[in-house]
């Protein structure tokens, strides 16, 4: 079994964002980039799935030179493979461009399971991993918390996750494309040597295509949300903050 | 002729509508009503019975009919909603923001050479324009995008519409029709809905909730969250990223795909109010936000919050509180 999972660099969202002078995106040089969360998540359950089957898994990663260390990363914690998608910082955000320029990528690499995370932090439009299976013509469920893949290796059994905790139970015919919400289990650690040693010696291959054309979402303004409902602040250090929340509370009759 | 339409797909499971498909009726109407469109909300589902007689804030309820629709199969629903929207030619067509929605926005948009704009939280019309406004990066940015006066595909992110307004007091024409399209031969089948199990703590019964947040940073540091729970006599519920980390149970999660909860108290420690948490507790009649980042999106939500170290903060606060309730 061919797997690939596609890695995406995305704003990390912990840092302050700043919006840049056009008032419609982000400040390039303040950004920090890290790979999308649920896109971890797809790599540790291909890596699962690589534990249970006699599988390969490749690494696609998408962007700069950051996507670079992203597949280092990849390779340390078990993938077989690493394939870099060079694509400028500008265009990332657009998943129907990105969907196109990924397509005959995977397509020569004729995977029997396409992996990512159901959502990107900065995602405006449709998931990629949806635009990215009417592409390959392939079917696809997003939203999955668990993967299994039948011994003949053509059917997938898969639990998507559907609000108030519900879980559907479903079977995918392979190939697919699968939407990953996050992993079957916490998502595993490569220490900083062994990235190192993934870094020195791995094999990446590079894929350049031509950008697609496609017409995108127009983002007018981003703005933050604004502050007027913005909670009643309480000052002074941890000692003085928990006295006043106790005040608070005993108001209220909560103590 | 410019079409005229809002269509919302709805969402249900087990018979019932699910609250998402109520607000984006309330979405659709605030788009149609000052433009003079129609809304018509769009059910798919192998028995019509429970939605045939509900007093949805639609101007029709077109009901489509097959037994593979009964549950949410996003192979099936592809095929009928390609066909039909074709067919119904709408301006705008509502989806959920949800893990139904965004299963079937990418077919519909290449399908139907629609742009798809998500994590809607309102959209206008503006004349004849549509306008959106979603919320990207955790809900720390809010983006206006516009279109072109073709369709538009939207995904409407939960708990940005009122509910009670998607109900009326008169059940609009009802139109049922079989699927129009053959739906065998699927490459996805759905098998089975699981109930979640409530072995553990029924966090949606418990007044008083301390929830952690990826910001209490390991699983040791839980054993002070949870003392903090104990002296306040209530419960520990978290947000997605502690449970992937099997720190607790999924029985504990609160949000879009966990629980909503309505406790008296919650206390949100290191949680940055993705809009996906904000969904399931900002119906709590008292929400308190220890978060060190000023701009996390959590106090736009909180009533009073603080900047101070949630790890510093714990061990005065259950003091305090121990001490207070022995008086």
């Amino acid at each position: 079994m061919k797997i690939a999972v596609i890695l995406r660099q995305v704003p990390d969202v912990v840092q302050e964002l700043v919006i840049a002078a056009d008032g419609r995106s982000l400040a390039k040089d303040e950004l920090t980039y890290i790979t999308n969360e649920g896109d971890e998540h797809a790599l540790e359950e291909a890596l699962i799935l690589k534990s249970r089957h006699a599988a390969t898994v490749t690494a696609v990663s998408v962007g700069g030179d950051e996507a670079r260390d992203a597949l280092a990363t990849a390779v340390a914690k078990g993938a077989d493979e690493a394939l870099l998608v060079s694509i400028p910082l500008e265009r990332r955000g657009d998943n129907h461009g990105l969907a196109a320029y990924l397509a005959p990528a995977i397509t020569s690499g004729g995977y029997d399971l396409v992996l990512t995370g159901v959502w990107a932090a900065d995602q405006l439009d449709a998931g990629l991993a949806g635009l990215l299976a009417v592409q390959l013509s392939f079917p696809y469920v997003g939203g999955l918390t668990a993967v299994a893949v039948e011994p003949a290796g053509n059917r997938a059994t898969v639990h998507k996750e559907f609000p108030g905790g519900r879980l559907g139970v479903m079977e995918v015919s392979l190939p697919a494309v699968l939407g990953i919400q996050s992993a079957e289990q916490p998502l595993r650690y490569a220490s900083v040597s062994k990235i190192s040693q993934a870094k020195r010696t791995m094999q990446v291959k590079e894929f350049r295509g031509s950008l697609p054309n496609v017409e995108g979402v127009h983002v007018s303004r981003l703005t933050k949300p604004e502050a007027s409902a913005k909670a009643d602040m309480l000052q002074g250090d941890a000692s003085r903050v928990a006295e006043t929340l106790v005040r608070i509370l005993r108001e209220r009759g909560l103590v | 002729m410019i079409p005229r339409e809002v269509v919302v797909v709805a969402e249900h499971v087990a018979g019932e509508l699910s609250d998402i498909t109520l607000e984006m009726l309330t979405c659709a109407r605030e788009v149609a009503f000052p433009l003079g469109w129609h809304v018509t909300c769009l059910i798919l589902v192998d028995d019509p019975k429970p939605f045939q007689a509900l007093p949805l804030a639609s101007d029709r309820t077109l009901i489509v009919t097959d037994a593979p629709l009964g549950s949410f199969n996003p192979a099936a629903y592809t095929r009928v909603l390609l066909h039909l929207l074709k067919d119904l030619s709408p301006r705008l067509v509502l989806l959920g923001n949800t893990s139904v929605g965004m299963d079937l926005a990418g077919t519909l948009s290449l399908g139907l050479g629609a742009p798809v704009v998500s994590g809607c939280t309102r959209i206008r019309g503006e004349g004849e324009r549509l306008s959106f406004t979603s919320k990207l990066c955790g809900g720390k940015l809010l983006a206006r995008t516009d279109v072109g006066d073709g369709l538009a595909i939207a995904l409407v992110m939960p708990g940005s519409y009122n509910r009670e307004l998607g109900m009326v007091d008169r059940v609009p024409p009802v139109e049922i029709r079989a699927s129009p399209v053959s739906l065998e031969a699927l490459p996805v089948r759905f098998l089975e809905l699981v109930e979640p199990k409530t072995e553990d703590v029924d966090i949606t019964k418990v007044p008083i909730l301390v929830g952690a947040g990826r910001g209490i940073q390991s699983r040791e540091n839980l054993k002070a969250v949870e003392d903090l729970a104990e002296a306040l006599g209530g419960a520990v519920c978290a947000t997605r990223p502690v449970v992937d980390q099997r720190w607790l149970p999924r029985t504990r999660q609160v949000g879009r795909s966990g629980m909503t909860v309505k406790p008296r108290l919650y206390l949100a420690l290191g949680v940055s109010g993705a809009p996906e948490h904000v969904e399931g507790m900002k119906g709590s009649d008292l929400i308190v936000a220890v978060n060190t980042d000023p701009d996390a999106p959590i106090f736009e939500t909180a009533h009073y919050g603080t900047t101070v170290d949630v790890l510093e903060l714990l061990p005065f606060l259950t003091e305090r509180i121990r001490a207070s309730r022995g008086r």
